[in-house]
């Protein structure tokens, strides 16, 4: 039995570099594992040992997913071994064909009984490549789930939700989001790092594959977003007692008023 | 193309997506999924028919992916949800079924001539990028009511579905007897992030919000890797989009993850004592200094 | 605990000078591990930018070609900078592009090349590691620590950078004193390369370094640069830290004022700010590098305190890779005589000092004395303008011979012939 975490090398939308006529310049971004990667990873790490499954990462993305950086970084989170799907094409692909890449993959792996991923990626942050990628295996999809336990017919799912802590019983397979703080996820040691450069890594060939790996929509024009018409008021606060009044004042002008509060 | 649109509804109200559906000019279809409830206040949005997908008290809504799926599946469109949790995963499956590109954070869409056109913001924010689509897309927007009241005609007629759902069951549900909060209806919104020393000292800033009657935010790390607040009351790309009137970011460098959530405010106000931190070019108010001594002052000084 | 280590060698510190001799090192059949502390190699360097790439090119024929180079160097300009003038000494020469000694690089990239080339030779290359100590057995260096783990080598080569918190952790060497090292402030600005190539006044192949001296340090001892990367300009400041912090300048501010001179915003025009950083740059010259060679430890490139301040330039990485090579060289030697303690790799220590950079460090061992002479960085550079100025101003009075043009120039300067004379001798004996 295998549980496969899917996860992606990708860098912060934060570092990319954005020219005045709206292009999107990636050279200086550094790629990484991301913290949900990470999480995702331990908490598979611990799930893997308590049912003797193999624990398998699938990174899907462009040619730079599998550089020997991309695959140790993740291997040495305590990964078994890694399978990787990198193509040019898959560079800036969106959820959708992420997740088709990854269905296609998980189904050329055999034998998952779990897909986990992180609560998002960092790139995109749209947080539905796990949805669409149940839909595409056709498996229970949840996500947020903070805790899980894996016995031979049934997984036991907890999700911290917004007013409540949920447990759910499901069979696998099933696509799981890991919520962002579901376990504590160390920086890997020197042994780990020392492991991962032996473990295996596998490549697949996106043409193994049918489908049209395309754009789905194409792109017209792109432009920096409109830049926020602020005031940008400075108010020193040597005397902080000064700032507060003329902050109130300020507000008050705006047309701000402070009775009927609550 | 068809300008056929589904509408997917799970709990919570949809009104503004059907609004948003019919302003493409097709005709638009209901997904209810969840108690028959939800199939009836669907009706009354401006439909054309409900397809209703009843769930128990003990199974979420996540268990009716396949079969929504596949009625998408037999009539492609455009298929709209909010971003709830289980919304996200039916909508997921849906644009899986369709083999379409989902929408996330769109800031204009428009069919002139059949096709799509999408103005979406990018890259957390900072890029927009107009986008032709010649296939049906799936659409993840802020849900909510509708901005007009158009109930007053008679409910759409809905339809039981029978699908078979995944065997997927609740077993234990603890609330956390935290009242919900809803940071998009507040006017004023105080948000506070990593500057903030400690989580004891969360009453400072709760204190300021209550000075200034507003409700109480933060950013990312503080609701999701340190737990010091609840996650509905983070403000960001993958938390709450919000528009209030004023919006004051305590200890809060703005990152452009962070700032897509919050942009639509009419004023914002930064207390931050770095000065290069992004918030600081996107405020009205700039006051560039130590929290911990401009947080209490205007406590003081607010009447 | 004496069991049979884990690596012959651990390498600290994927710089250039950690990944050339891991390379080495792995090249001569060793077993080699090169850990680094940031995400990447080179995520936590920063330099000037223009490397002597001679010694790389002995150790990959192929660096122009395959190595992430910017641009190669055939104009050097030396600038003369005051309040609202300026005076350059430009020179331009194809043999130098022929050549190809001086490039442009990024760190960012050029780093993780080298580490990628290192890891192709069969070196182990691990990011992410922060080494908290070397182990000690036997009173030798017998290995590293960090968090939980040890991992035991032969020998260990330090290429920590320019603080080496690791030497000093072991007491091995002492913090440098202030005045053999500067603060290096710099920033770097994108820009079309067509751009770039029109205002600097380059071809597409070519790259200008530019070295300023005078008002962009308001007195304090260093000299500021721009460099040309392809699509991209690097300005920086290097300002001595002791001449700093006694006459209690501000480095970000001298680098704002840098930066809106009109000799250089003209170049900047249009812009957009890249990144920005600070670093520690050694420049005490062979007066700081003391002891490199211990038992089971070798110390190479800014780790060894090597840099010579050319009075132009401050060079660090030419001497990072000289160092690291002959460091590859010695611990080979050592670990085939099975001897590693400090006699074992003395090799190390004199392989480099038989380098043309070796010789070159103390040829240049009394520059650092020189330059801190004040005089350089204010008076010289108004007195040229002054001459210029002279020549160059019709007004009405009658033109002067140069001689008695620079004569009156030098009345009205601080200076005195004697100084004049005096500065020029020692500056011709120290550089």
């Amino acid at each position: 039995m295998r549980i496969v975490v899917a996860h992606k090398w990708a860098a912060d939308p934060q570092e990319a570099i954005v020219t005045s006529d709206g292009r999107i310049d990636q050279s200086r971004a550094q790629p990484c594992l991301s913290e949900y990667d990470a999480v995702a990873i331990a908490l598979a790490r611990g799930l893997a040992d308590s049912v003797g499954a193999e624990l398998v990462g699938l990174s899907v993305g462009g040619p730079e997913a599998a550089s020997p950086l991309a695959t140790k970084t993740a291997l040495a989170r305590g990964l078994d071994s890694i399978l990787v799907l990198a193509d040019q094409a898959l560079a800036s692909a969106d959820s959708t064909t992420t997740a088709q890449a990854l269905a296609a993959a998980v189904t050329e792996l055999g034998d998952v009984a779990l897909v986990l991923t992180g609560d998002c990626s960092i790139d995109r942050g749209a947080r539905m490549t796990p949805a669409v990628l149940g839909g595409l295996l056709g498996w229970v999809t949840l996500t947020e789930v903070s805790a899980l336990s894996l016995d031979r017919t049934s997984l036991t799912v907890e999700r911290e939700l917004e007013h409540g802590r949920q447990t759910l019983v499901l069979s696998p397979p099933a696509v799981l989001a890991v919520a962002a703080g579901a376990v504590e996820a160390p920086a890997p040691g020197m042994r780990d790092v020392l492991a991962a450069a032996r473990k295996p890594v596998r490549q697949l060939a996106l043409d193994q594959f049918d489908g049209d790996w395309g754009p789905l929509g194409q792109v017209q024009d792109r432009t920096l977003a409109p830049a926020p018409d602020r005031r940008g008021i400075v108010i020193a606060t040597t005397d902080p007692t000064a700032a507060a009044a003329e902050l109130i004042a300020r507000l008050e002008r705006d047309g701000l008023t402070w009775a009927g509060r609550p | 193309m068809s300008r056929l649109s589904h509408v997917i509804a799970a709990g919570r109200p949809v009104g503004r997506l059907v609004e948003r559906a019919r302003a493409l000019g097709g005709p638009v279809l209901g997904l209810a999924v969840g108690p028959a409830q939800v199939a009836d206040e669907l009706a009354r949005t401006g439909v054309e028919r409900v397809f209703w997908f009843e769930t128990g008290p003990d199974t979420p809504v996540e268990a009716q992916a396949l079969g929504l799926a596949e009625l998408v599946a037999n009539r492609p469109g455009h298929v709209w949800a909010g971003r709830t949790a289980g919304e996200r995963v039916l909508l997921g499956a849906a644009a899986a079924a369709l083999g379409a590109p989902v929408l996330t954070d769109t800031v204009d869409l428009a069919a002139p001539d059949g096709r799509l056109v999408a103005r979406q913001a990018v890259l957390a924010g900072r890029v927009w990028q107009t986008v032709t689509f010649d296939r049906p897309v799936a659409i993840l927007l802020e849900g909510g009511s509708a901005e007009s009241d158009d109930s007053a005609g008679p409910p759409a007629p809905v339809e039981p579905m029978a699908a078979q759902p995944y065997a997927l069951r609740q077993t234990d549900w603890r609330p956390t007897g935290r009242a919900p909060v809803d940071l998009k209806a507040a006017r004023r919104v105080v948000a506070v992030g990593r500057g903030l020393k400690a989580e004891s000292d969360l009453g400072l800033i709760e204190a300021l919000a209550r000075a200034l009657g507003a409700e109480l935010a933060c950013s990312r790390p503080l609701a999701e890797g340190l737990g010091w607040l609840p996650k509905d009351r983070y403000v960001g790309v993958s938390g709450q989009q919000i528009a209030p009137q004023l919006y004051c970011a305590v200890g809060l460098s703005g990152q452009a993850q962070h700032l897509a959530g919050a942009r639509a405010a009419e004023i914002i106000v930064a207390i931050n004592s770095d000065q290069q931190a992004p918030i600081m070019s996107e405020a009205d108010y700039i006051l560039c200094g130590d929290l911990y001594q401009v947080v209490p002052a205007l406590i003081k000084a607010l009447p | 605990m004496t069991g049979q280590p884990d690596f012959d060698v651990i390498v600290v510190g994927a710089g250039l000078a950690g990944a050339v001799a891991a390379h080495q090192l792995a090249q001569a059949g060793l077993n080699v591990a090169l850990l680094e502390r940031g995400s990447q190699a080179g995520s936590k360097n920063l330099s000037g930018g223009v490397l002597q790439c001679q010694g790389l090119k002995t150790v990959f024929p192929d660096f122009l070609d395959q190595a992430p180079v910017e641009r190669v160097i055939d104009r050097q300009q030396l600038c003369f900078l005051n309040q609202s003038s300026h005076v350059t000494l430009d020179y331009a020469d194809q043999r130098l592009r022929q050549a190809g000694s001086a490039v442009t690089v990024r760190r960012a990239r050029l780093d993780p090349w080298l580490a990628e080339r290192a890891e192709a030779a069969g070196a182990i290359v691990m990011t992410g590691i922060r080494v908290d100590a070397l182990l000690r057995q036997d009173g030798q260096i017998a290995g590293v620590t960090a968090g939980a783990d040890e991992l035991r080598s032969r020998v260990v080569v330090l290429a920590d950078g320019a603080n080496s918190f690791l030497s000093r952790l072991a007491g091995l060497r002492r913090a440098p004193a202030r005045h053999q090292q500067a603060v290096g402030v710099k920033a770097t600005f994108k820009l079309p390369a067509e751009t770039i190539e029109e205002r600097c006044q380059i071809d597409p192949a070519g790259g200008l370094a530019l070295t300023m001296v005078g008002d962009c340090t308001q007195g304090v001892a260093g000299g500021g640069f721009l460099y040309t990367n392809r699509d991209s300009l690097s300005v920086g400041l290097v300002l001595n830290l002791g001449e700093l912090v006694r006459r209690g300048g501000d480095s970000s501010l001298l680098f704002e004022r840098l930066l809106a001179h009109p000799l250089i915003s003209r170049l900047l025009r249009d812009s957009q700010l890249l990144e920005y950083g600070c670093h520690l740059v050694n420049e005490g010259g062979l007066a700081m590098v003391g002891r490199t060679v211990f038992d089971g430890l070798v110390l190479v490139g800014d780790a060894a305190g090597l840099t010579i301040n050319t009075g132009l330039t401050i060079r660090g990485m030419d001497l990072a890779v000289s160092s690291a090579l002959a460091a590859a060289a010695g611990v080979t030697r050592a670990i085939a005589a099975d001897d590693t303690s400090a006699a074992g790799l003395k090799e190390c220590r004199d392989a480099f000092d038989r380098s043309a950079a070796g010789q070159d460090l103390r040829l240049f061992a009394q520059a650092p004395a020189f330059l801190a002479n004040e005089r350089l960085y204010g008076p010289y550079g108004e007195l040229l303008a002054d001459l210029m100025f002279g020549l160059h101003h019709l007004d009405l009075s009658p033109r002067r011979h140069l001689l008695a043009q620079a004569r009156r120039s030098l009345r009205r300067s601080p200076l005195s012939l004697g100084r004049l004379l005096l500065d020029g001798l020692k500056g011709a004996r120290a550089l």
